[in-house]
């Protein structure tokens, strides 16, 4: 493994970590605005009528997201100890390699191969993990994708409820407005953690 | 790497230094090696830079499976940062160092090798029918510091005590000390802690008998140079940053 290779898979997979986080922030968001909404929808009564199942709606979408950025969380905590794992298994196999060529012509050198064998399945192993990891992680964030595409369409329904409510027009407007924003927001974060991971992928 | 066997009985002490290969922005460092009939202890094992060249050195005297002990006279980076892969290299090997280093040292990665620790008073590693002695050396420089004497083959390990800034292919061995003695000067008197500390250690290694006094950096003394060098660093101040 190459050092700068070794060193974009480090800086991939706490990006990925960073991301995760804004995705946990906006999500907290949405259910603040969901909140939000339904004390507006509550004093706004018969008017905002529809708009009241839509807020406990865009509350269970928000906690949600929020279970499944933890589930991924926990993923990329493995992830990144699993980057290290890698690095550390390779470097032994390259360096008991280096060792097997420096010493071509000394007494004990088959005393090597021991040592080299088992470097060599503790690195394909620590390999195959890392795969699999990313493979789960993949999975795990097209999940996400899930109710950030939901938000946006009860966004849209939720504007067209908003437009009845007469005086509390505005408000449940704004409301509507930074659902969408935030349900984006996740959309385009999620996004490039899944463009970090193939990096990731691609760089082993 | 260059190896040189320093004592040949019914045992062997190899020095294995002046790496050609060593890349020039880290110190030139010594490794030793002592050799009986099944087993074998690295003194100083070295940094992560020297593993492979170490290891492929070591192999001309002893096959991995015995090279079943190592020691590190204290904890710094090119002492024993080389433990992550030695670890991996050797699963059945012991490292002897400081209690007190413990868990710092395991920072360099102590998965498989199992850290035998060293109380401040010091203690024995045996080879087969070899007895070396652990003896302290604390504050010379490292707080909690070690060097290693063989009664038999009389030399004594002093990890950083006697080391020098040299040029990457000097000899082996201090040919005139009177020339040698700017090389270790501000060494010891920038590395070196305390004259107290300084004090003890050389009272404690003047009651052995010593024919080469091996530092882990630059050359050995041999002979009357052993004297000369303690005569020397007995006046000498230390700890001048302060
Ligand atoms: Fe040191
Ligand atoms: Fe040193």
């Amino acid at each position: 493994m190459c050092k700068g290779k070794t060193k974009s898979q480090f800086v991939a997979v706490a990006s990925i970590a960073a991301e995760l986080n804004a995705v946990m922030d906006v999500a907290k968001e949405i259910s603040l605005a969901a909140a939000n909404a339904k004390a507006i929808a509550f004093r706004a009564g018969e008017k905002a009528k529809g708009f009241q199942p839509i807020t406990d709606f865009i509350n269970e979408l928000a906690k949600e997201t929020i279970e499944l950025v933890t589930d991924v969380n926990e993923h990329a905590i493995e992830l990144y100890q699993l980057t290290v794992n890698n690095y550390r298994t390779t470097n032994v196999y390259t360096q008991l390699k280096l060792v097997e060529n420096l010493s071509q012509d000394a007494v004990f050198i088959s005393s090597i191969e021991q040592p080299l064998l088992k470097a060599q399945i503790k690195m394909d192993k620590c390999k195959r993990d890392f795969k699999m990891n990313i493979t789960q992680l993949l999975d795990q964030l097209a999940e996400v994708m899930h109710p950030a595409r939901a938000a946006r369409v009860i966004a849209a329904n939720s504007r067209i409820e908003a437009s009845q409510a007469g005086e509390y027009l505005q408000s449940l407007q704004a409301v509507a407005e930074s659902v969408d924003n935030a349900a984006q927001i996740i959309h385009d974060n999620v996004q490039r953690c899944r463009s970090a991971l193939s990096v990731v992928e691609q760089t082993d | 790497m260059k190896m040189t066997n320093i004592y040949e009985g019914s045992y062997q002490w190899i020095m294995f230094g002046r790496d050609e290969n060593k890349p020039d922005n880290i110190i030139d460092t010594n490794q030793y090696m002592v050799r009986t009939a099944k087993r074998s202890l690295l003194i100083d094992p070295g940094g992560v830079e020297l593993f492979s060249p170490m290891l492929a050195a070591v192999l001309h005297y002893a096959p991995a499976d015995q090279i079943t002990d190592l020691f590190a006279s204290h904890q710094d980076p090119d002492i024993i940062s080389s433990l992550g892969l030695w670890d991996q290299a050797l699963p059945k090997a012991k490292l002897h160092a400081s209690d007190l280093w413990e868990g710092f040292i395991k920072h360099f990665g102590c998965e498989s090798i199992e850290y035998v620790p060293i109380n401040d008073n010091g203690g024995t590693i045996n080879l087969d029918e070899v007895e070396l002695q652990i003896i302290p050396a604390h504050y010379m420089h490292s707080s909690a510091n070690f060097n290693i004497y063989d009664p038999q083959a009389k030399i004594l390990m002093s990890g950083d005590v006697g080391a020098a800034l040299e040029e990457p292919d000097s000899p082996i061995f201090v040919e005139n000390f009177d020339l040698h003695i700017e090389k270790m000067r501000f060494f010891h008197q920038r590395w070196m802690p305390s004259n107290h500390a300084k004090k003890v250690w050389i009272d404690r290694v003047r009651e052995l008998d010593i024919d080469i006094l091996a530092p882990q950096h630059g050359r050995m003394f041999k002979g009357d140079d052993v004297n000369r060098f303690l005569d020397w660093f007995e006046t000498l101040q230390v700890g001048t940053a302060v």
